[in-house]
């Protein structure tokens, strides 16, 4: 059982690097062949989940109420190549890429290995889940617009797929990084070759320009992290689990100084934490992307191909707030509460009314849900370095919630561009009379979007805000930020309220229409908005087992925030 | 089938398996018959509500609280489906679902024939649910959930009529300006959580902050943040602007849910959260204030309406800060007693204030959606019961000794009193704002007859819009009228002045007992005021007077000349809207176009750092220009540099 499951979550990773091969092959079946490859992935993926489910909630419920170990650790489940044979779960791989050096004085152990390091936890399972899912709405949103070249589209979208599901599963932090990047490549193809508008080369190039330079950064931030963080025997390693228990040792011993009087090695290593911290964080803030390195976005979201777009915000938006979870967060949490709430969290608040207030002034839908985007993450940001058991929890599910509702929108977009060619709000009125089905799902995701109670996103943001209420970080305004995230939820409401009324209420006003007939929802529209709608509702009415599944590791990260705290307080 | 919890859980699932079966239907040929599904369950809904307060006044000072169920929960914050069914949710349920089905049955006829019909009786459905399940939640964020959601069917029931802008403006004003206040809700209920032991659930908070008294400043923050949540919903000074706007929904959703219940969702509340609002005075000031000004200021802005539903709306603003006003009493006196006068008020209200706006639909159908009181009048003979009924409902809200308007605004003045002679340190505010509120007893009397008389006498005049044969509603719309002009009429009386079972029955509820012990409030002794009851029965007498001498010829409006300029204030609403729009709404979308400019600044700045190496790279290009001459050149003049800074180094 174990061991198949490891094969699968390999799977997960190689199916669709494999059916990016394959799908360009295909010719004129590329679309149908790659609904399928999609659909095979969506239930590997689903057994997966299924799989590491009763694991993950028995670890919460038998581990927690255990003493507390001295370091804290994620511990991957389903190890691929897991070094304890087949039914052991060592949580550890064997399957070594590169070895970097040699070292002289262990020449039995090796210098730091590059490993194939992949596994499930409770922080990942459901954004692998999502990226499995996201993937089919994108294709069948794709359907019909893209008609250049399908083959490669579709090959594309699974490189794009594969990496991010490859950065979300990995815990070598070299694997992460590469797979992180990996995913520009094809971001940047899609968007440049198959965008909608005439800024698309641009736009791509300004994407993939910014955020690599971000991502460089993140680079050096992350082998400084694995330099300044060897073994107690000196051993370089990059796997997230050694390197964290390395971390707080080293804390540890600091703080132990401390106590003892000397007050040096922690400032120190706080000092060290901090320059590591804003390196990693570089990467990560552009690709959330957190104000003010947003400028990539908007012509980005805008000029790609919609089902590009989807993604784009669904997955490469998580892969910056998932760095700074699964690597920031545990690896510099000393520097993460000092300046995380104050500092990034600041700037995060601004963004959330700054993005707000510039949706509204949009006259393309497409653009509006592109800076509603920002706004909302400005929020998950707020999330993850109030650095708590309910902000960790509510950003974690925000990153599920979010990319559910905001691809369900840009996938409505889709609806009147495929018959209109335009999504500009002043070319329509009225259209609740002309589609009432399409109505009715819009308003579903629309007020997802703006948190509804017994819609997905109000679970999240309401465990976010208690998480900023809740935060005692020093220094840090938490409760400013909570009001700030609370008026952003506000002004949610009112660029989406108003959209809503411009396009769906009044007297009826449309464009020219492409097809001499336009009908309400066809079946692929109801199988895309109707799921994203469908789950967006059931998240918002029974998130718990959600959550559950993720106590165990948000309890590692709040652990380590907290003794953090203890630090930096003094 | 017998314990509370299991007959609020039936009364809760009735409606939402109404508002299921609607929506199917609404997709079937079955589209004319949605209207079922909610008319049985509301009926059923309300007989089972009755046999509820039933056991609960006789198993006297219960209170059963469902079982938890987790709906989320992560670290401390912890959320739970979790109901409480005491003497003060029953009362509201059974209200709630008896005045919903005969809505529901009024609204056949009104909606009869109506493209959305399916879509209408949906969304009432859900409605109905929403609105159970918010007096029924025992926890702060599930009634958040509640509270929204009957402010998500407000919105989409306002926009019924979507293809009218005005109608899409208003829905969207109605959830935005509701949404306002529902911010400061939300930060309300955290700060309470923090002060609360990290519970959400209502009763262990109580508990919880009556065991470890919190800071009387924090508190005092937390709940005036809740209080805006009350202000949005229930349309209160500053935010009351939605309501009147909201009238553009059809008129069976006004009177079920911008008279009888949502918008007295704010009241609950406050009624609801009485242990904590009765350790803070000032909040409980500030509460009485917000409902004094806005109980003034709506019963002005309805003085000079020609809208009929407008007048009725305004009218519906200025009771709802009498309401308010009684709750700002809860710590001065006896809670139970403040409560009870608050709850009591809202009671008698939601039957007379639908029964009213049921009325004015009733006109309004007859006289083909025309509702501006200048293009008809002398109604009186066309439809006759329409007029009986109006009258009943004008004559209780103008508070007519002895009709139910009369009784429950009398406690609210009693409690007035009482809070003036309290020890309470407001006892000052309380005074002035007992004057308050007998002026506007004086004015809602005025304006009420001022639109019964424009509307059904003088010489009958019927709009080009209603055709030939503007006759009398049919006998399904009419029926409802008359049940509800009898509980207009009769409801007070029986319930409350010489049984005192209401107040008996109220002052039960564990929660308010609890608000007594917390704000060690003397035990209330019942005495009737005859002095406050006599000055409010003259002036209310007074008022109608009034109307009679100006409007007994029914219309046009002729008014003596010093008063002309009054009413015309009050007719463009004392120019509040205007400013608004100048300080509030121009302003924030100037910002956003601010923003928007900002943005393609911060692009340009971005695109400026990006072309930073391509500068330096032309700057630098023309040294690489392959003469070999140059290089050697440069290569000499490198080493003389060098060496001479070396030697100057060393040799110093």
């Amino acid at each position: 059982m174990v061991a198949t499951t490891r094969i699968l979550v390999l799977l997960l990773v190689v199916v669709p690097l494999m059916s990016a091969v394959l799908v360009p092959l295909c010719g004129h079946l590329a679309r149908r062949m790659a609904l399928w490859l999609a659909l095979l992935h969506l239930t590997l993926t689903t057994i997966v989940v299924l799989t590491s489910l009763p694991v993950l909630n028995l670890r919460a419920e038998t581990e927690l109420s255990a003493t507390s170990p001295d370091v804290h650790r994620f511990r991957p489940l389903f190890v691929p190549g897991d070094i304890s044979g087949s039914e052991g779960a060592s949580g550890r791989t064997g399957w070594t890429l590169m070895r970097l050096s040699t070292s002289v004085e262990y020449p039995d152990r090796g210098g730091p290995n590059f490993q194939f390091y992949l596994g499930v936890d409770g922080l990942n399972i459901w954004l692998v889940a999502l990226a499995s899912l996201m993937v089919i709405p994108a294709i069948l949103v794709s359907w019909n617009s893209v008609r250049e070249r399908p083959g490669a589209y579709h090959g594309w979208l699974f490189l794009l797929q594969g990496a991010a599901i490859g950065a979300f599963l990995a815990f070598d932090i070299l694997l992460f990084y590469v797979f992180f990047e990996l995913t520009l490549i094809p971001a940047f193809f899609l968007i440049g070759h198959w965008g909608m508008g005439s800024g698309r080369r641009d736009a791509a190039r300004k994407f993939f320009l910014y955020t690599l330079a971000g991502s460089l950064l993140t680079l050096i931030g992350v082998v400084g992290v694995v330099i300044t963080n060897p073994g107690p025997d000196g051993a370089i390693t990059f796997s997230l689990p050694d390197l964290m228990a390395n971390v707080q040792l080293k804390l540890n011993t600091a703080q132990h100084e401390l106590l003892n009087g000397r007050p040096e090695l922690l400032t120190q290593l706080q000092q060290t934490q901090f320059w590591l911290f804003l390196g990693m964080m570089a990467g990560f803030l552009v690709k959330v992307p957190v104000w003010p390195f947003h400028t990539w976005l908007p012509a980005a979201y805008g000029e790609a191909p919609t089902g590009v777009t989807i993604l784009l915000s669904a997955l490469l938006a998580k892969l910056g707030t998932f760095g700074i979870l699964r690597f920031v967060l545990p690896l510099t949490p000393d520097a993460a509460i000092q300046y995380g709430l104050p500092v990034l969290g600041t700037l995060a608040a601004f963004g959330i009314v700054y993005a707000a207030l510039c949706a509204y002034a949009q006259s393309d839908i497409k653009l509006m849900i592109a800076y509603s985007s920002v706004s909302h993450l400005g929020f998950l940001v707020l999330g993850l370095f109030a650095f708590n058991t309910e902000g960790l929890s509510g950003a974690v599910l925000h990153m599920v919630n979010h990319g559910l509702s905001t691809g369900g929108l840009f996938a409505m977009t889709v609806f009147l561009t495929d018959r209109y060619r335009t999504t500009l709000m002043s070319q329509f009125g009225g259209l609740m009379g002309r589609y009432p089905n399409f109505a009715i799902l819009t308003f579903v995701l629309c007020l997802a979007s703006i948190g509804l109670p017994g819609l997905n996103n109000f679970v999240s943001e309401m465990l976010m805000l208690g998480g900023l209420f809740d935060a005692r970080n020093p220094r840090s305004p938490g409760f400013g930020l909570a009001v700030v995230a609370a008026i952003g939820i506000l002004l949610s409401a009112w660029y989406i309220l108003t959209m809503l009324q411009r396009i769906f209420f009044n007297p009826l006003r449309e464009p020219q229409a492409v097809l001499p007939e336009s009908t309400d929802l066809s079946g692929r529209e109801w199988l895309v908005l109707g799921l994203l709608a469908g789950l967006c509702l059931l998240l918002g009415l029974l998130p718990q087992p959600i959550l559950d599944s993720m106590r165990w590791d948000i309890h590692q990260l709040a652990t380590i925030g907290h003794e953090a705290r203890i630090r930096v307080a003094g | 089938m017998s314990s509370p919890t299991e007959l609020a859980l039936t009364i809760l699932a009735l409606p939402l398996l109404a508002a299921i079966l609607a929506a199917i239907f609404s997709c079937t040929p079955f589209r004319a018959a949605a209207n079922w599904p909610l008319i049985g369950a509301c009926a059923l809904a309300a007989a089972l509500a009755l046999i509820l307060v039933g056991q609960i006044a006789s198993a006297t000072g219960s209170r059963a609280v469902s079982d938890a169920i987790t709906w989320f929960q992560a670290g401390k914050l912890q959320v739970h489906f979790t109901l409480t069914i005491d003497p003060l949710s029953a009362i509201m349920l059974a209200m709630i679902t008896f005045i919903a089905t005969w809505i529901a049955l009024f609204s056949t006829g009104y909606m009869h024939g109506d493209p959305g019909f399916g879509r209408y009786f949906a969304i009432m459905s859900l409605f109905v649910f929403s609105m159970c399940g918010l007096v029924l939640a025992n926890n702060f964020l599930l009634l958040v959930a509640f509270w929204e959601g009957v402010g998500l069917c407000s919105y989409l029931l306002v926009g019924y009529y979507f293809e009218k802008p005005s109608a899409a403006a208003a829905a969207r004003k109605a959830f935005l300006v509701t949404r306002i206040g529902d911010t400061g809700f939300i930060i309300g209920i955290f700060l309470l959580w923090k002060l609360g032991g990290w519970h959400t659930d209502l009763t262990a908070l109580f508990d919880h902050i009556q065991q470890n008294r919190p800071d009387e400043a924090t508190l005092t923050t937390a709940l005036l943040c809740l209080f805006c949540g009350a202000v949005g919903k229930s349309a209160q000074f500053p935010l009351y602007v939605w309501l009147p706007d909201a009238m553009e929904g059809p008129t069976p959703v006004s009177a079920l849910i911008h008279a009888a219940t949502m918008v007295t969702a704010g009241v609950y509340l406050l009624a609801r959260c009485a242990p904590v609002f009765a350790i803070s005075p000032v909040a409980q000031c500030t509460v009485a204030w917000i409902g004094g000004i806005t109980a003034l200021l709506a019963a002005f802005l309805a003085l000079g309406q020609y809208d009929l539903k407008r007048v009725l709306a305004y009218s519906t603003v200025s009771q709802l800060g009498f309401m308010f006003v009684a709750l700002g009493t809860l710590g001065a006196i006896h809670p139970a007693f403040a409560v009870t006068a608050a709850i009591f008020h809202l009671f008698t209200h939601a039957f007379f204030k639908a029964l009213l706006f049921l009325a004015a639909g009733s006109v309004m159908h007859a006289m083909g959606g025309v509702i501006d009181m200048r293009r008809f009048g002398g109604l009186r003979q066309l439809l006759p019961i329409t007029h009986i009924t109006f009258l009943c409902g004008a004559a209780a809200l103008a508070g007519i000794p002895l009709l139910s308007g009369f009784w429950s605004k009398d406690l609210i003045l009693e409690a007035l009193t009482e809070a003036s002679e309290s020890a309470s340190p407001y006892t000052a505010a309380y005074f002035v704002l007992l004057g308050v509120a007998l002026l506007t007893a004086f004015a809602t009397a005025f304006y009420t007859f001022r639109a019964y008389f424009l509307t059904f006498w003088g010489e009958q005049k019927v709009p080009d819009e209603a055709g030939h044969h503007a006759h009398e509603s049919p006998r399904i719309m009419t029926i409802p009228l008359l049940i509800l002009a009898i509980g207009a009429v009769f409801v007070g009386i029986v319930a409350e002045p010489f049984t005192h079972w209401f107040s008996n029955f109220l002052g039960e509820t564990p929660s308010l007992q609890q608000a007594a012990v917390m704000a060690h409030s003397p035990v209330p002794e019942h005495h009737f005021n005859w002095s406050i009851a006599l000055l409010s029965s003259l002036l209310a007498l007074g008022g109608v007077g009034i109307a009679y001498a100006l409007y007994r010829k029914g219309g046009p409006e002729e008014l003596p000349g010093g008063v002309a300029p009054i009413f015309a204030l009050s007719r463009n609403k004392l120019y509040i809207e205007d400013a608004y729009e100048a300080a509030i709404v121009e302003p924030v979308t100037g910002l956003a176009g601010l923003a928007r400019v900002c943005d393609g600044l911060l692009d340009a700045i971005t695109r400026l750092v990006s072309s930073l190496p391509r500068f330096v790279g032309q700057w630098l290009r023309p040294m690489q220009n392959g003469l070999v001459q140059f290089y050697a050149l440069s290569m000499t003049l490198g080493l003389v540099v060098f060496v001479a800074f070396v030697m100057f180094r060393v040799a110093r």
